[in-house]
């Protein structure tokens, strides 16, 4: 088993600006505890990405697994998990 | 046509962020804002961040409202007679909540109010309206009188605004890096546009078509300013959503028209990436496919033929470009080879065939890099 990272790459957006966070899995204080939420998310059920004006799309990484969601299709889980990585990320 | 594999071009790495990512105490690719943002120990930018972070909690209600009912892709119908070009227009106000529509603060006729934000909404729909009518006989986003719906407020210090498929949402920006998304015109109407685009020619919001559906509302973004202000080609800045970076940013604006990757340079933004030709495409992932940053091609060939035509681009080059976004010769999923051929056929069945408008047109496209091969005779 390698290190585990997750990360969140936000682009579009009227202004087109692009941004990414990441999480070292490893190394947080809680790292089983985030493990166990990575586990759980429904990575293959993730609705194909419907593209909307101007709004954000999200693309999460965790390997082997990868989404993409437009930003209306952020919430519950996913959007827990991006508020998480970015609160690490931004700490 | 579906195939586009020849339009793919390499990714120069100075445009695009690859996919390694930072150190994870960092945890951000530069040179992008919020990125950075996140992490610089400058008090300029505490706010931000903390707006970024917000921005990430008001998209869910949204989703209950965008249905497939809602993307018509009719072609704009005669207006009705009698109630022909007049605009309807409705203010909400999100009070910084993350739902929409919110409460109403203006209708249309009402006096302006004490919030600003509010007017310039309201007179940001009317004059993107007063393009469309005045210049094109378009009556509202539909053709068909469309009440105009606008919610501003939306969020808290939300970085963004967008069209929903039913009405345009403006964040009140961070503050320290944008301010409210209301106060370029341009800004205003690039949503509107959006919605002219879905009951047109629906544009496909992703790769060339998307690029394509982005620059059609930078387009008309760009004319509704100058016609409300006057401007002729010459006098015209050309930039997208200027004065929407505070002061604490090095830049002009979002984008420019004229001069695609120039619009800012900034140590925490960074250089703006947009390409002016397609040498730099960039084939990216990211963006539905790099929507806003592609965009930038036709968006310098439409400043081209504006430039060779010279005079008001809202007349003849925005007659062009109007005419092939309604007309039949574009698909959802077109090309921008074949939205350059149709800007062309449109130029040529408006204008005629070696008229100037014409000419410009294919100085306009080969200026970024995509000639027109001659164009057969009408049959």
């Amino acid at each position: 088993m390698g290190a585990m990272k997750v990360v969140v790459s936000r682009s579009g957006g009227l202004a087109g600006l692009r941004v990414t966070w990441d999480v070292q899995v490893d190394d947080q204080p809680d790292a089983a505890a985030w493990m166990a939420f990575l586990q759980q998310l429904p990575w293959d059920e993730a609705e194909d990405t419907t593209p909307a004006p101007d709004r954000f799309v999200y693309r999460i990484r965790c390997a082997p697994h990868e989404v993409v969601l437009a930003e209306p299709q952020v919430h519950g889980p996913w959007k827990d998990l991006i508020d998480r990585v970015r609160a690490v990320s931004e700490r | 046509m579906t195939g586009t594999d020849h339009t793919r071009r390499p990714v120069p790495s100075s445009a695009v962020p690859s996919q390694a990512v930072g150190p994870v105490h960092c945890g951000i690719v530069p040179p992008y804002l919020l990125a950075h943002l996140a992490t610089v120990d400058d008090p300029r930018f505490s706010a931000a961040a903390e707006a970024a972070r917000r921005s990430l909690r008001v998209d869910a209600p949204i989703r209950s409202l965008r249905s497939s009912d809602n993307r018509p892709t009719a072609r704009p119908a005669v207006p009705a007679p009698g109630m022909a070009g007049v605009v309807r227009r409705t203010i909400w106000d999100a009070d910084h909540l993350q739902s929409l529509p919110g409460r109403i603060v203006r209708t249309e006729g009402a006096p302006p109010v004490a919030d600003v934000t509010v007017n310039e909404a309201y007179t940001g729909l009317g004059d993107t309206h007063d393009l469309f009518w005045s210049r094109y006989q378009l009556d509202s986003i539909d053709g068909r009188g469309l009440p105009l719906d606008a919610t501003v407020h939306y969020g808290q210090a939300y970085d963004n605004a967008f069209w929903d498929g039913q009405r345009m949402v403006f964040g009140d920006g961070d503050g320290e890096v944008f301010n409210r998304f209301t106060l370029s015109l341009s800004v205003i109407a690039h949503e509107l546009t959006h919605g002219v685009t879905q009951y047109s020619a629906n544009l496909a919001y992703r790769n060339q078509s998307g690029a394509l559906n982005e620059s059609v509302s930078d387009v008309f973004g760009a004319l509704a300013e100058q016609y409300a202000a006057g401007q002729d080609t010459a006098s015209a800045s050309w930039l997208i959503g200027e004065g929407l970076f505070t002061d604490e940013v090095q830049g002009q604006a979002l984008r420019s028209m004229k001069a695609p990757g120039t619009a800012y340079d900034d140590d925490v933004l960074g250089t703006d990436p947009q390409p002016g030709s397609i040498a730099g495409y960039i084939d990216t992932d990211a963006d539905n496919g790099g929507v806003h940053l592609n965009s930038g091609i036709p968006n310098r060939a439409f400043y081209l033929v504006a430039a060779a035509i010279g005079g008001n681009a809202w007349e003849a080059p925005g007659q062009i470009w109007y005419d092939t976004l309604t007309g039949s010769d574009l698909t959802e999923t077109s090309t921008f080879a074949v939205f350059a051929r149709a800007t062309e056929t449109a130029a040529v069945a408006r204008f005629g065939r070696g008229s100037r408008e014409h000419e410009a047109v294919r100085t306009g496209w080969d200026g970024v890099g995509l000639p027109l091969s001659p164009l057969r005779a009408a049959s």
